[in-house]
């Protein structure tokens, strides 16, 4: 049912050399790949993650520099898969469990599947980033809307999802089936970002029934939804994750990456340490170099906005207080995300949007 | 010699070890309350959690509809670091939402409170699950559409961390107070004990400061608790004073009783050396002779109250013949009075044994039939009688023996008789020369031995010196 396609990633640090494999085919959800250590082998750190291989490789080969012992093997799932490899494959369960799906990653570390990390995280993160001494968020990032410009002629920019909602009503059919959504069913972070919507505003009903009505097409991942945009087949994504967008939108500046003014929800990627690692001690040093400035640093230099506060940068958290946005709302991290897991709410929510997007369908690969 | 104990220590260790107490019990109390009240507010929390779950649980066209509100859920973070687990299941216990693998839920004590048909009550139980500690509460609903109903159960858990760091946060601040009021108490209590003892220490320096012959009567105000304490110091002082004073005036008459005499023999010795006439100088010179006796017995009798008095204090009692100590006495006596033409004559034979100082007693009677016979006519009779039980008429002297030496002489008056005893006292109208100690001797000697002693007038006219004696019983012969 499930398969590694094993991709091999060496990297050898004392070389320098930096032989990034292009990205990824968009199909290719599964990916391993291996950090050899600099030293003679210990120690086999095992991470899964969604975050692109590409993005998050500084930040092993850094770990690698300062632990030499250490040999990480990586393994890239989509947030689903994620949680269903960890609960379906306890042998093969990760030392390090990454995961934007907040909701998700919280209720294993609810379930008793972490560890707790007694190191104090640093100062300059937020109190409330972490659960527990558990779960620890790591990145600070907001969910926002992407816009192809070339359906505008004429319109304004939408800034909020009400503005949204009118350039729909505007440009109407014009946009049947140019409206690209994260696939809630499959896709755990399209489910926290669309039911944390549910809870926060009313708009929330009111653009299901747009989205519905001009057919949206449901994605399973960020970079199909992004060449998708670029491509023309879609005019407008909606909940997609900063980081990518935003570095999308440099490439292509005819594609426009908004944080809502209304109110912008912000995620954080969280990890946690299996409860049953073999090497707490190395896993522990990497959540903490995680957390570290460094670590942070390194995130930022691959894009990601990361949550240390004092990290600056274009891709820092001061960059993003500096574009337009509206109330930065993070979705907290506690005991409020169980309810993203309760399955007869899923249940209401599945049900609103399979009567409003019935009819919508994957867009054919 | 014994380890002195400080009042002020027994006092400091009595009060700390009372402190330590209370405060423990004050610690114990608290650290109680701590783990109610937590457990209560915590359990709360709980209940409303649980309150809100089931309040969003409906029944639409009889199917259950569970919408959980977030709120139910950040009621619960408020214990921002404990785990929670939650479950909605019907009455075939099955699990509608939430894990379903819940632990121990008390069904059977569900099922009885519903049977009897009274509106459930929240149970609360613990138990483990998931690796940690779980409080659990679980309530029913029954959901109401037109003619239908259903029953759904709510349960609700979170791990105890919160509780018991608030309890323990609770206990920290009981234990500061009472640290504090700890603290407070023994230096209040310090301050009292130093309050309360310094009129000891008041009283000592009062007396340090006095000169030694100061011996009036302190003046310090005191608690009326110590005041007994100064009333004894006084009531000794006064006594101290009085026997000082009895003792100065002895001295000064001492010398007085011997200068007298002395400055007699120097001048009639003089005389006598301008004496021409030899019948005259004889006559002189035997009144030296008779002059230095008196002042030899003087003398003597000083000396043996010396003694004696240093006896009183070194010389233990031992068992004695009472009849046998009086018969040689007046066997020793006899010939020296028939000198004087008097008789001593004893009468009885009571036998009886007595605690004493044989020296002492012996002293004693000496002075007494001396005196009775150099205050007796001529041809007079001293009768020295004994008498014991078998004599004596009343049952409450039968272990008392009686001792009475009468002579016929003139008797004392009864004013004298408050003056006899003392030192160098002497009648104005008595003639016959004494040193005038003689009966103060026997007296001291009787006290001494706690017998007492009494002057009686005897028929026609003397003086009975009565002596009674406590003896020893039989049955210790």
């Amino acid at each position: 049912m499930k398969y590694y396609l094993a991709f091999l990633f060496c990297c050898f640090m004392a070389s320098g050399a930096d032989s990034h494999p292009s990205t990824p085919s968009p199909s290719n959800t599964t990916n391993t790949y291996s950090y050899p250590s600099l030293a003679k082998q210990t120690v086999l750190l095992t991470v899964h993650g969604a975050l692109d291989h590409a993005l998050i490789a500084p930040l092993f080969r850094a770990f690698i520099t300062q632990h030499p012992h250490t040999q990480i093997q990586y393994t890239q799932l989509n947030t689903n898969a994620l949680y269903q490899t960890f609960l379906d494959a306890p042998q093969e369960r990760p030392d390090i469990m990454m995961s934007p799906a907040m909701d998700l990653q919280f209720k294993l570390v609810n379930d008793g599947f972490a560890l707790r990390n007694d190191s104090p995280p640093p100062q300059s993160l937020p109190m409330d980033s972490q659960w527990r001494q558990e779960l620890f968020g790591f990145t600070y990032e907001p969910i926002v809307m992407v816009i192809n410009t070339d359906i505008l002629t004429g319109s304004p920019l939408p800034t909020s999802r009400e503005q949204l909602l009118t350039l729909i009503r505007d440009k109407d059919h014009l946009l049947d089936g140019k409206i690209g959504l994260f696939d809630i069913k499959k896709i755990g972070l399209g489910y926290l970002a669309w039911s944390y919507d549910s809870q926060q505003s009313r708009t929330y009903g009111r653009l299901l029934e747009a989205f519905g009505n001009h057919k949206a097409q449901l994605y399973t991942d960020t970079h199909t939804m992004l060449e998708a945009l670029l491509k023309g087949d879609l005019f407008i994504a909606y909940n997609l994750v900063g980081s990518y967008a935003f570095q999308w939108s440099k490439k292509y500046p005819w594609i426009v990456t908004l944080m809502p003014t209304d109110y912008t929800s912000i995620i954080m990627r969280t990890a946690f340490i299996n409860r049953q690692t073999t090497h707490p001690k190395t896993a522990k040093f990497f959540i903490d170099f995680l957390l570290s400035h460094q670590g942070q640093s390194l995130l930022e230099a691959s894009g990601i906005t990361p949550l240390d506060r004092h990290i600056t940068g274009q891709n820092s958290r001061q960059a993003l207080q500096k574009l337009p946005h509206g109330i930065f709302r993070p979705i907290p991290l506690g005991l409020e995300l169980l309810i993203q897991t309760d399955s007869a709410k899923k249940q209401l929510i599945y049900d609103e949007w399979d009567e409003a997007l019935g009819s919508s369908m994957s867009p054919s690969q | 010699m014994s380890k002195t104990r400080s009042l002020r220590r027994q006092l400091l260790v009595m009060t700390f070890i009372v402190l330590l107490f209370i405060s423990s019990l004050a610690l114990w109390g608290a650290h109680i309350y701590a783990n109610r009240t937590t457990k209560i507010s915590y359990d709360r929390l709980l209940y409303g959690a649980a309150l809100q779950m089931a309040e969003n649980i409906t029944l639409v066209n009889g199917k259950v509809i569970i919408d959980l509100p977030i709120s139910a859920f950040e009621t619960l973070s408020l214990s921002s670091s404990d785990r929670a687990f939650y479950s909605i299941m019907n009455t075939q216990y099955q699990v509608l939402t939430g894990y379903k693998d819940l632990p121990d839920i008390p069904f059977p004590q569900l099922i009885r409170e519903s049977q009897q048909n009274q509106p459930i009550k929240p149970l609360y139980y613990e138990s483990n699950y998931r690796g940690e500690r779980v409080r659990f509460i679980i309530l029913s609903k029954r959901l109401l559409e037109a003619d239908k109903s259903k029953t759904v159960f709510v349960i609700v858990g979170q791990t105890m961390e919160a509780r018991a760091k608030a309890a323990k946060e609770f206990n920290q601040i009981a234990l500061q107070f009472v640290s504090v009021f700890f603290i407070i108490t023994m230096l209040l209590l310090l301050f009292v004990i130093w309050q309360v003892l310094r009129p000891l220490q008041s009283i000592k320096q009062a007396i340090t400061e006095r000169s030694s012959l100061d011996l009036s009567a302190l003046d310090i105000h005191v608690p009326s608790e110590i005041a007994p304490l100064v009333g004894s110091i006084n009531y000794f002082m006064a006594q101290l004073d009085n026997t000082l004073q009895r003792l100065e005036r002895f001295t000064a008459e001492s010398a007085h009783q011997i200068r007298t005499p002395l400055a007699g023999l120097i001048s009639q010795a003089q005389n006598a050396l301008d004496e021409k006439d030899a019948a005259l100088r004889k006559q002189q010179l035997e009144n030296i002779l008779e002059s230095s006796q008196l002042l030899t017995q003087t003398v003597n009798q000083l000396l043996n109250r010396a003694t004696l008095t240093h006896r009183f204090q070194s010389h233990p009692f031992s068992l004695l013949s009472l009849d046998e100590l009086i018969k040689d006495t007046c066997r020793e006596l006899v010939v020296w009075a028939l000198e004087k033409h008097v008789e001593i004559a004893y009468v009885g034979d009571a036998k009886t044994n007595i605690l004493g100082d044989e020296f002492a007693l012996k002293q004693m009677l000496h002075n007494i039939i001396e005196n009775a016979v150099k205050y007796s006519p001529e041809h007079g009779t001293v009768e020295v009688e004994l008498m014991t039980q078998s004599t004596a008429s009343n049952q409450a002297l039968s272990n008392q023996a009686t001792l009475q030496i009468r002579d016929q002489g003139v008797g004392v008056c009864d004013e004298d008789k408050l003056h006899i005893f003392e030192y160098f006292y002497r009648s104005a109208d008595n003639v016959a020369a004494g040193s005038g100690i003689g009966l103060s001797i026997a007296k001291e000697v009787a006290e001494h031995h706690k017998a007492a002693f009494h002057l009686k007038d005897n028929q026609p006219t003397g003086l009975i010196v009565e002596i009674v004696f406590l003896c020893v019983e039989e049955s210790k012969q």
